[in-house]
């Protein structure tokens, strides 16, 4: 039967991957995200979930000993945060040719230097051309959710892709909210077992992870490429299927938060929407058309759902939570993708872009904030023109 | 799509550059044609069978088994499609047996890499 509970993020990921019944689990403690291990070794040392619990020499032999258990044929889960992302760099890109659907739980935490234990999006973002599925949740509900749909859709035949599920650390990972825990039932019906297409066996030996020659790389590369033509497509039925069988109501790519009729909006991903979603409403009250895109999932990029959703709207700010240094608007990464597009758009329907730098090392993004944007991307359409690339919340120099 | 925006299109790897999903291929093979990596070597270890004393030293230390030691004709052989030019086997070798030679001495050496522009 399903239950209900007071669960933070980690908790709820933690919930996700037992339900899951995942076979393997690799640690190595940073925080915010070691808290899901927490939860996970107790489960463990507790007789709930039959899974081995490996704790890593560091992030990389993390990696490490995922690939090599999924390479087996287990459904392997691990995680990181902060810094412990950017060690595991190297294996990224292995995981995702090697196509070992595991599964990495990342709780964002501000890259160093120096230490910094606030929530910023810059680490996982790092590694976002890697080849593995990546979106954020903004409740622990949703990080259960994306848990369960992350590794149905990783592991379908069309696709075998890691997936990183991640929530902000602290605004999700930290602070309990309610979560519908489900019936196993419900679960058994939605995430078949992983199905390995060349397991490790010594019955039926395969090499893996061997030396390609030069001209073998763009066929592996187009390999990848090729199955993230196919991800969307998967992540329609899948969201569908869990909505079905969950009782759930998620767009597979975007929550559009009173888009239809808006005149500006912000392009948000993960907890940072809740705080937005009412400024929304505030504005509304005000008489402002505010409304707000969220996206679900960055990798693969929902570019004509994105279009489609944006299309007619005047202004957009993206609330980037994230750095690209020297990038092309000299501030995060979303505006770099999402004016490329809106590009196509025709000229009446393509909206102004800017975008905001805030929530960067954990700060809260507060209502006020929210309403400063506003203001900037009512101002836009007003002048009709986009006056600057980035605003650095809070760190504006006075006009 | 309502607003005729452009599509991602579509990948077609020809038959004869597929590569097997992932690289993962059956094993074991002694020779794994589909991922030759001699194409970097840039010193080819030559031997002098006159000096060889048939210790096999470098057939255990090659970290890609490239040496074999043929009994028919009593001589070490080497693989060159699978020899990086480490030179480990030189560096083992107590005979001396053993000479780096630059791959631009030989005809048909490893000069570039396969498809190279």
């Amino acid at each position: 039967m399903a239950t209900e509970k007071m669960l933070t993020g980690c908790a709820a990921a933690a919930q996700g991957a037992k339900f899951a019944e995942v076979e393997v689990i690799c640690s190595y403690p940073i925080r915010p995200y070691t808290a899901i291990m927490m939860e996970l070794a107790k489960m463990v040392a507790n007789g709930e979930l039959d899974a081995e619990f490996v704790h890593g020499e560091g992030e990389h032999a993390q990696l490490s000993v995922v690939l090599g258990a999924s390479a087996a044929g287990a459904r392997a889960y691990t995680g990181s945060s902060g810094v412990g992302v950017a060690y595991a760099f190297e294996v990224y890109s292995p995981m995702s040719g090697g196509r070992y659907p595991v599964q990495m739980a990342i709780a964002d935490r501000a890259l160093d230097p120096p230490g910094d234990f606030g929530s910023e999006h810059t680490d996982a973002m790092s590694t976002r051309d890697q080849g593995w599925l990546m979106g954020w949740a903004c409740s622990p509900q949703e990080v259960f959710d994306n848990t369960l749909m992350a590794y149905r859709i990783g592991e379908d035949p069309r696709v075998l892709l890691p997936q990183m599920v991640c929530q902000d650390g602290y605004f999700v990972s930290h602070i309990p909210d309610k979560v519908v825990l489900p019936d196993v039932s419900q679960v058994k019906e939605f995430l078949p077992p992983y199905n390995p297409p060349h397991p490790l066996d010594p019955r039926k030996p395969y090499s893996h992870g061997p030396q390609i020659r030069p001209d073998q790389g763009a066929p592996m590369d187009a390999q990848r490429a090729s199955a993230f033509l196919e991800v969307p497509k998967v992540i329609k039925e899948v969201t569908e299927e869990f909505n079905r069988i969950f009782g759930r109501n998620y767009d597979p790519f975007l929550e559009k938060y009173k888009l239809d009729d808006a005149e500006i909006a912000f392009f948000i991903q993960g907890a940072h929407a809740n705080t937005c979603r009412k400024v929304v409403d505030k504005l509304r009250s005000s008489g402002v058309k505010a409304g707000m895109c969220r996206l679900r999932w960055v990798r693969p990029w929902p570019t004509h759902e994105i279009a489609e959703a944006l299309a007619g709207i005047k202004a957009v700010g993206t609330i980037e939570t994230s750095t690209s240094y020297g990038g092309a608007m000299r501030g995060g990464n979303l505006i770099h993708e999402l004016r490329a597009t809106l590009y196509d758009l025709p000229d009446n329907e393509r909206p102004l872009v800017t975008s905001f730098m805030a929530g960067l090392g954990g700060e809260t993004i507060w209502p006020k904030d929210f309403m400063y944007m506003a203001e900037v991307l009512s101002n836009m359409v007003k002048e009709n023109r986009t006056k600057k690339y980035v605003y650095w919340i809070g760190l504006e120099p006075e006009e | 799509m309502p607003r005729n925006l452009p599509e991602y299109g579509k990948i077609a790897i020809p038959k004869e550059r597929e590569v097997p999903l992932g690289a993962v291929t059956p094993a074991p093979v002694r020779v794994q044609k589909l991922h030759i990596t001699s194409p970097w070597r840039i010193y080819r270890p030559v031997i002098d069978h006159e000096k060889c004393t048939r210790c096999l030293n470098c057939y255990i230390f090659c970290p890609d088994a490239c040496w074999e030691y043929n009994e028919e004709n009593d001589e070490m052989e080497l693989n060159l499609e699978f020899c990086k030019g480490c030179l480990i086997c030189i560096q083992e070798c107590p005979a001396e047996a053993l000479t780096p030679v630059h791959e631009l001495e030989f005809e048909g050496g490893v000069v570039r890499l396969d498809n190279p522009f």
